[in-house]
């Protein structure tokens, strides 16, 4: 009788199983195995996320262009990381000669002697900037401070616009034309000329035809006297650009002086706006 | 008659037959939705990436999710015998449910009127395990039946007793045969012996009581039950269980109690639990690079353990069994890296972290704090002249406040640098007086310090809960000459692709001028060269350090925080419920006594071999040697002289007195006439008698 039972009952037993196999699709996935599954799921999607943030952020440092750029996307609670290779593009190939007072070449010949310099963290601090110099042990090899105030007219606000000098808010009556222009560049001593022109190199480097300079004072700015901004045209394979610089103050009166035309005098065809000046503008 | 009989048993039998299987149908119905899918395999249930976290030398330190699954093969045949014999011994011949078993376990549950015992099989546990909750309750049981049932129907006897073997608890955080083996014996399964088979088998029914670590008499106990099983289940005969129990069972070293990590290693799960989530943390597949140096880890809890047991000596026994509880945490100056963090004399014992626990008073190690401000904003020097005598100090209209020195002493007239080498309360009192409250937690903000302070007249002797965490990195500040570097203690996070997820920048803030530090660095050398925390120096400790003593009302925590150019470190003593520390013959616990060894023993240690480096002097800094007293220049006649550090632009004078000028550099030439003044501070720098 019992073992009939015990039969009996195994053969449902064995039914009811195999019932539960047939229909084990229908079931939800319930329990601590599916929800261990599941916690893998979130951690794996948190993951994802967290890698595609630092791509974009790595993408789009990538992606600048200029330090005036970098230092746009600064804010204290932001700080921007490039890389070494990025750094020495904006650093080099830009055209900022400008850029050397915020780090020296030599200083950085130096800072790159032990093979050590991996990237630049620039991080922002109420007025001040750092920049450092971190190895791969994110360890700094050197830090370099700026005060934010002091970044107008330095490197920083060197810029390109897509466009013509006009309609990068240059006046027509303080455009010139390479050649005018030149002649008056000639006029400086080669210490000057330096600081207030690129390097030409880079414009030959990159197939770039420069074609007018523009010189505007920014009115808008507190300072006194405002800050001046010399906007140098060119024509790429493609575009019309202008690369904004600012001017040195100490050039910047002399250079104003001699395009300060009066707008109802406007130049005639080959006529320059610097008259017949030929003097030392030092 | 026979015939009727016959027929109406079976028609009962039949009916109810009948009834159990409408019942089965009405349940099944019921129940359908609650019931879980299966895997297709159960070799799946134990994969999961583990994470791994390191140590600042490289070493995996811990292990999150990891488990060992292994193939029948390489598991101990004895071993899955004595499972068998013990937990389920008609494994071999039933569908999911032991019926002999279950009828058993339900005539006692029934005669106790509760469910005492379960009378599952294997399969009823690897259902339970894989899929439901531990109470017991009767629906649970039922649900777990039947997918025990499925599972014999989907999976053969070895599957099913692989997975149970690889994936059930033995206790001590071991899940799976293979883990149990590693961690109770050091040794593979498959090379288990017979004793040591028995043992683990033993485990899975009580994990804790049976646990040879924690109760090793009642751990052999089960170990014979299950030997004897074995017996009964024909596995082995009586001869074999005699020469297994006279083996030797070669149990492991307890690791737990030799981890002296687990603090530092908790913190870090559960800040990044906090920070990104449970899943992250424990089924990301992660590598967590930490900033902890475990061979100085295990320096900071030597130094513990031998100096607590001296002082649970001087203690007694107390009644309620309390212990004296330590907390140590050292950092890296040069980059805030947390080096050590201990939170208490064994984390096997107590869990809880005091390290990063902010719920006990500073005390005057908090001091620092107000001698830095009022360097700071009340323009005065190590060499300034303060009086130190009993006082009452306005609190609100209608209220006052007369703070105490320690032992009621008063030393009248001193300098500053040797009120705080002396640590007294009335000069800190009335500093803060001087200064409000609000400007002296700016500067406890200012040098990281994160707890709620109290806005009252009372935080000049500390009495506000920090953590020693907290107070290692402000004293870091000061080793750093006022750069804050944020305590931290992960450099990097990896996913199993080794890409990187999260990496920490070393960013230090210049928070406070060099020249403003040095002073207050220069004082609190002073503390550990002839103040109250000179015992450092008995001790025999050699390198250039300062730091500061705190021992709290009715000697309730005992702190030293100190640093040098490289380390900085904070201990706290004291006991949890927060009771006096007062040894048999009625002395107190203090700063100096309790928590100076401790800081002193594991500096020594980990500081040992290495040369002997100063703090460097910033420009702008001059020392001078003064009266202790009068803050005069120091003269022939002077009785008592300390030398200081102060600002090239601090005046000091020759007392008026003096003919002639003994060789002490001083800025202005001293006037007496003009500078009647000690120090010659300007009048409003003077502090205002009160």
């Amino acid at each position: 009788m019992i073992f009939s039972l015990e039969v009996f009952g195994h053969v449902i037993e064995r039914g009811v199983g195999y019932y539960l196999k047939w229909e084990n699709h229908t079931r939800p996935q319930l329990g601590r195995i599916w929800e261990r599954d599941r916690e893998k799921i979130v951690a794996q999607k948190k993951i994802e996320s967290i890698l595609t943030s630092l791509n974009a952020q790595d993408q789009s440092a990538e992606s600048i262009q200029s330090f005036k750029e970098v230092f746009e996307k600064l804010n204290p609670s932001d700080p921007q990381m490039i890389s070494r290779k990025k750094f020495l593009q904006l650093y080099f190939e830009f055209p900022e000669q400008l850029s050397y007072k915020m780090v020296s070449p030599y200083e950085l010949l130096e800072i790159d002697s032990n093979r050590g310099w991996q990237r630049v963290l620039l991080t922002q601090l109420g007025e001040w900037v750092t920049i450092s110099f971190i190895n791969n042990q994110n360890f700094p090899i050197r830090e370099v401070f700026l005060s934010a105030e002091g970044m107008e007219g330095n490197p920083l606000s060197r810029d390109i616009f897509k466009g013509t000098l006009e309609e990068a808010g240059f006046e027509q009556t303080a455009i010139l034309s390479i050649a005018d222009f030149m002649r008056v560049m000639k006029t400086l001593d080669p210490d000057a000329q330096s600081n207030l022109f690129p390097d030409p190199y880079w414009f030959f480097s990159k197939n770039y035809h420069v074609t007018r300079v523009g010189v505007k004072e920014i009115e808008s700015s507190d300072e006194y006297p405002p800050p001046v901004r010399m906007g140098v045209e060119y024509q790429s394979d493609f575009y019309t650009e202008v690369l904004i610089l600012p001017v040195p103050t100490d050039i910047s009166d002399n250079l104003l002086s001699q395009v300060e035309i009066p707008v109802y005098e406007e130049p005639t065809e080959g006529s320059s706006p610097f008259g017949d000046f030929e003097g030392d503008l030092n | 008659m026979k015939r009727r009989i016959f027929e109406k048993i079976a028609f009962s039998i039949f009916t109810l037959l009948i009834a159990f299987f409408l019942l089965g149908i009405g349940l099944y119905i019921d129940l359908k939705d609650d019931l879980p899918q299966l895997p297709d395999s159960l070799e799946k249930i134990n994969l999961s990436l583990p994470t791994e976290i390191y140590s600042s030398q490289g070493n995996v330190i811990k292990v999150l999710g990891q488990r060992h699954p292994v193939s029948l093969s390489e598991i101990s045949p004895q071993f899955t015998e004595a499972m068998i014999a013990t937990e389920d011994s008609r494994f071999y011949s039933h569908g999911g449910v032991d019926h002999i078993g279950l009828t058993r376990a339900m005539l006692r549950n029934i005669r106790s009127m509760r469910i005492s015992q379960g009378g599952s099989t294997i399969t009823q546990q690897l259902s339970k395990n894989l899929f439901f909750s531990f109470e017991r309750r009767w629906v649970r049981k039922i649900k777990e039946l039947m997918v025990a049932l499925q599972i014999e129907a989907t999976f053969s006897k070895e599957e099913i007793l692989e997975a149970y073997c690889n994936q059930v608890y033995f206790g001590s955080g071991a899940y799976g045969v293979e883990d149990a083996s590693l961690v109770y014996f050091g040794k593979r399964a498959k090379d288990l012996t017979l004793l040591q088979a028995a043992m683990l088998a033993g485990l899975p029914n009580s994990p804790n009581s049976a646990n040879p670590f924690n109760n090793f008499e009642r751990a052999m106990k089960r170990t014979r039950t299950v030997l004897n099983r074995m017996v009964s289940s024909n596995f082995i005969g009586s001869l074999q269980l005699q020469e297994a129990l006279e083996t030797d069972l070669e149990l492991a070293p307890h690791r737990i109690q030799s981890n002296p990590n687990q603090y530092f290693i908790q913190h870090v799960i559960s800040k990044l639990e906090k920070e990104y989530g449970k899943e992250f943390v424990h089924f990301g597949g992660l590598k967590i690079f930490t900033t902890i140096d475990t061979r100085l880890q295990k320096f900071a809890q030597q130094a513990v353990t031998t100096h607590m047991k001296s002082l649970d000596k001087r203690m007694g026994t107390r009644e309620d069994g309390e212990t004296l509880q330590a907390a140590v945490v050292s950092l890296e100056n040069k980059t805030g890296a947390v080096r050590v963090l201990l939170g208490g004399r064994d984390y096997s014992q107590s869990q809880f972290n005091r390290a990063v626990s902010n719920n006990r008073m500073a005390g005057s190690s908090f001091k620092p704090i107000v001698y830095l401000t009022a360097m700071e904003n009340l323009g005065i020097s190590p060499a300034t002249v303060m009086r130190d005598e009993p006082v009452i100090l306005q609190i609100s209209p209608g209220k006052t406040w007369e703070p105490k020195n320690f032992n009621d002493e008063y030393f009248g007239d001193l300098i500053l640098k040797r009120a705080l080498m002396k640590s007294l309360n009335v000069v800190s009192a009335k500093l803060v007086n001087d200064l409000t409250p609000e400007r002296v937690i700016k500067t406890a903000r200012q040098m990281g310090i994160t707890s709620p302070l109290g806005e009252n007249l009372s935080l000049a002797l500390g009495a506000t809960g920090v953590s020693p965490l907290e107070m290692a990195g402000a004293y870091s500040v000061i080793a750093n000459l006022g750069i804050l570097n944020e305590p931290y203690l992960i450099d990097r996070i990896e996913d199993f692709r080794g890409n990187t997820l999260y990496e920490h920048f070393y960013f230090g803030v210049q928070r406070f001028s060099q020249k403003t530090i040095y002073p207050l660095l220069d004082m609190m050398r002073g503390v550990v060269e002839e103040g109250t925390g000179r015992v450092v120096r008995r001790m025999g400790f050699q390198h250039p350090a300062g730091g500061k003593t705190g021992t709290t009302n009715d000697y309730k925590d005992a702190w030293f925080d100190g640093f040098t150019k490289d380390l900085s470190a904070s201990v706290w003593v004291g006991y949890d419920s927060n009771i006096s520390m007062v040894d048999r013959n009625g002395r107190g616990l203090t700063g100096g006594g309790a928590s100076a060894p401790i800081w002193t023993y594991f500096m020594k240690k980990a500081l040992s071999g290495k040369s002997l480096v100063n703090f460097p002097v910033p420009e702008g800094i001059q020392f001078v040697e003064v009266d202790s007293k009068t803050g005069y220049l120091s003269n022939s006649s002077t009785a008592k002289t300390m030398k200081v550090a102060v600002k090239n632009d601090v005046v000091l004078t020759l007392p008026p007195s003096t003919d002639s000028i003994q060789g002490y550099f001083a800025s202005e030439e001293p006037d007496p006439e003009t500078n009647p003044v000690p120090n010659n501070m300007v009048e409003e720098n003077v502090l205002p008698e009160l």
